[in-house]
This record gives structure tokens, C-alpha cells and sequence, in this order.
């Protein structure tokens, strides 16, 4: 798949973008945010391949958490339900809930999380994933936001103070 | 901008550690269905040793079968943090508000946490300051004087701020506080010439300088809290 470079630098960036590995490094001005995924209102993300959904924390997430130093996660072979809390991050003194965006079944745990909680802050998209699960029921993906209407819910949800 | 803010304050005195959990619990249960406004529970404890969900054990300095001797409970949390020790004259804020209504993250949370510590201390002419990265709490100079532990659930807060006014030091060293070793813990009243007013009027004034940093247009004082409160069960 062929990864695109956006120009961030500009006050009015894009905030929508391609993955990209080298994004990440430009300006923190505007939190990314990637097509392709879908996204929870409580900012988790989920990416479909085939038989198995990969999900993590977005970016926006990372951002207002602060630094992660500790990251609880479940044992592969359990499941998630849907809004429901799976583990939690913490950070400056905060221990804050991660909800599954989906149901399903556990099949694999980011076991490097443990020894480089950092990871969530600095790759939160790719090398930050959490647990990849193998969906339940589809359906249950269309009822997520896409990037667009993430991008929206966010800058919405930072006007309120 | 969104509309007015209320808070709801509860002014509980002393209160048993695990009673104040329950209730806690039973709150960020009904904040989270928006059954009741943002609040703020405002009290002590008795002498109480806790551990954040890390369950940092290695920082409690002395068997644990030794604290009943020294009139001390252990608890074990959820909440974000290390190892700290509540009791008299120590005030406790544990906020039950939702952040995604005030836009606020866990780094933005806990800096206003750090604030309220930092005004209330100036009140008494003390230049308090947030910690050096890693080091969330406040402090004077290297000694601490304020500590911060917080869980999150579903956008809602639980546990909080706890601050120095003129607790006993002396349970402090039976731990490594926050799991730094090298700091001392100190307390308002070491750190201040002013003359204290009572806890109530201290208490009225962290509770001030909270509303304010949090921007609550109206602040209400809940009638007679109780810990048995007729509050939603969690189903």
C-alpha cells in the first residue's frame, strides 16, 4: 500500500491523513487522525482485516493523556464486549479505563506494552496497538465513526472548555 | 461555550476509606447515567495507608501485619499513582466529574488538581509548584505537600487530591511516598508563618479555589451527606 506524506506545517493541515509511519513526527499541532480505521466515542480505534479487528487508542487519546507509564492489558482467549472497559493506561497519576469498541474474542495481546508503555504515546496507531480481537458481529463496526466524523466529534469535544 | 456549570458539594468530616470507595462508585455509576451533576465529595480519613492499581507493595516499609500496631489501614485502589498515606488533618478532594462534558484529558485534569493545591498554599503566602515530569503532585521546594491519584471510567472521575494541612509526618516515613525516595513530605503548617484558621474554613477554601479553577458557575452544599445515601444501586 502506498503511504503518502502530508504537509502539516500550515495552520489549516489537513487533519485527515493516509498512514503514515513519518507523519507522527511533524507538527503536534493537530492530533492525526487515519483513514480506514473506525473510531469510538471514547476514543479507541479499530482497524478490520479480514478475520481480525486490531484496536488501540487514537492519537487524540494519547495527546490528552500525557505520558504513559503503565498499561494493563487482558489475557488473549477472553473477550470484550462492546463499551465495555478491557484495561486501562496510566499516566500522570491517572489510571484511565480503555473501552473495546466491539465484541469479540481476544486473540492477541501487544505483550510489548509492559516493557515500552511509551509506545501508546509515540506510535498509537501502529506499534501502540492494544489487542486484536476477532469481531463478533460486523454490524457492530458500522455503528463507529469514521475519520471525518472523529475529526468533527474531537474539535467539538476540545471547544468545551 | 457550553452552559452554566453546578457542582455539588458534599462536606463528609471523617470517613472510613472503603465506605468513601462505595460511595465513590456509586456515584461515577449514576454521574455516568447524568442521574446527578458533577461532585465533589470534601473529607478526611482515618489513618490510611493506600496502593495504586500498580500495587507498588515493595514501597510500604513496614510488614503489613505492623500497621494495626501504628493504628493504620491498608488498602489496595485502582486509581492511577504509588503508594501514599491519608489521615487527620489531611484534606481530601475526590472530584465525580465528567471530563468529556468540559473537554478536559487526564494531563489537563490532573494540572487544575495541581492548581487548586498551588492556590490554596499562596492563600498562606507558600509558593507551591507542580512536579517536575513524573512527578505529578505539588510541592514546595523538594518537599511535597500535595498528592494526586485518579482513575477515569468512562470519562468520569473518582479518587483525587490530598493535601498537607498539619497531618502527623510521622506515618510518612513507613512508606516511600509516591515511590520516590530521595523527597521529603512536609505540611502546610510547617511551611507557612500565617496562622491557620480551622480545617472547616481551610476545607471551604480548597473547595473555592476547585470551583473556580473548574469554572462552576453555581456551587450547591448537599444537605446532611450521607455515605448511606439513597442513590441508584449499581445494577
Amino acid at each position: 500500500m502506498a503511504l503518502r506524506m502530508w504537509a502539516s506545517s500550515t495552520a489549516n493541515a489537513l487533519k485527515i491523513s493516509c498512514a503514515s509511519k513519518s507523519l507522527l513526527s511533524l507538527s503536534r499541532c493537530f492530533a492525526t487522525v487515519l483513514d480506514g480505521l473506525k473510531y469510538a466515542e471514547s476514543h479507541e480505534w479499530v482497524k478490520h482485516e479480514g478475520s481480525v479487528a486490531t484496536i488501540g487508542i487514537t492519537d487524540h487519546a494519547q495527546d490528552h493523556l500525557g505520558e504513559v507509564v503503565f498499561v494493563e492489558l487482558p489475557e488473549s482467549g477472553g473477550s470484550v464486549s462492546k463499551g465495555k472497559g478491557f484495561g486501562a493506561v496510566e499516566s500522570v497519576k491517572a489510571t484511565s479505563d480503555v473501552n473495546s469498541p466491539i465484541s469479540g474474542e481476544i486473540v492477541e495481546v501487544n505483550s510489548k506494552l509492559s516493557e515500552a508503555p511509551g509506545l501508546i504515546n509515540s506510535s498509537p496507531y501502529e506499534e501502540g496497538w492494544m489487542i486484536k480481537v476477532k469481531p463478533r458481529s460486523p454490524s457492530e463496526l458500522e455503528s463507529l465513526m469514521g475519520s471525518k466524523e472523529y475529526t468533527k466529534f474531537c474539535e467539538e469535544e476540545d471547544a468545551s472548555h | 461555550m457550553r452552559g452554566p456549570r453546578k457542582l455539588e458539594v458534599w462536606k463528609m468530616g471523617f470517613v472510613n476509606y472503603l465506605d468513601a470507595l462505595k460511595l465513590q462508585e456509586k456515584l461515577v455509576y449514576n454521574r455516568k447515567l447524568c442521574r446527578i451533576p458533577d461532585t465533589l465529595l470534601s473529607l478526611q480519613h482515618p489513618p490510611t495507608y493506600t496502593i495504586g492499581k500498580r500495587r507498588t507493595d515493595h514501597n510500604l516499609l513496614i510488614p503489613s501485619s505492623e500497621l494495626k500496631n501504628i493504628g493504620a489501614e491498608l488498602h489496595y485502589t485502582q486509581r492511577g499513582g504509588d503508594i501514599t498515606f491519608h489521615g487527620p488533618r489531611q484534606a481530601i478532594l475526590y472530584p465525580i466529574i465528567s471530563l468529556r462534558e468540559i473537554g478536559l484529558g487526564a494531563r489537563n485534569y490532573v494540572e487544575k488538581l495541581e492548581l487548586t493545591m498551588i492556590e490554596l498554599s499562596s492563600l498562606y503566602g507558600v509558593k507551591a509548584c507542580a512536579g517536575q515530569k513524573g512527578e505529578t503532585g505539588v510541592w514546595v521546594g523538594e518537599r511535597k505537600i500535595g498528592a494526586i491519584g485518579v482513575r477515569i471510567s468512562h470519562g468520569i472521575t473518582s479518587h483525587g487530591l490530598a493535601f498537607n494541612i498539619d497531618p502527623d509526618l510521622k506515618y510518612f516515613k513507613h512508606i516511600v511516598p509516591c515511590g520516590i525516595t530521595d523527597k521529603e513530605v512536609t505540611s502546610l503548617s510547617r511551611e507557612t508563618s500565617t496562622m491557620l484558621p480551622s480545617e472547616e474554613v481551610m476545607h471551604e477554601q480548597l473547595i473555592s479555589c476547585f470551583a473556580r479553577l473548574f469554572g462552576y458557575n453555581t456551587v450547591v452544599w448537599k444537605e446532611n451527606p450521607s455515605i448511606l445515601s439513597d442513590l441508584e444501586e449499581i445494577e
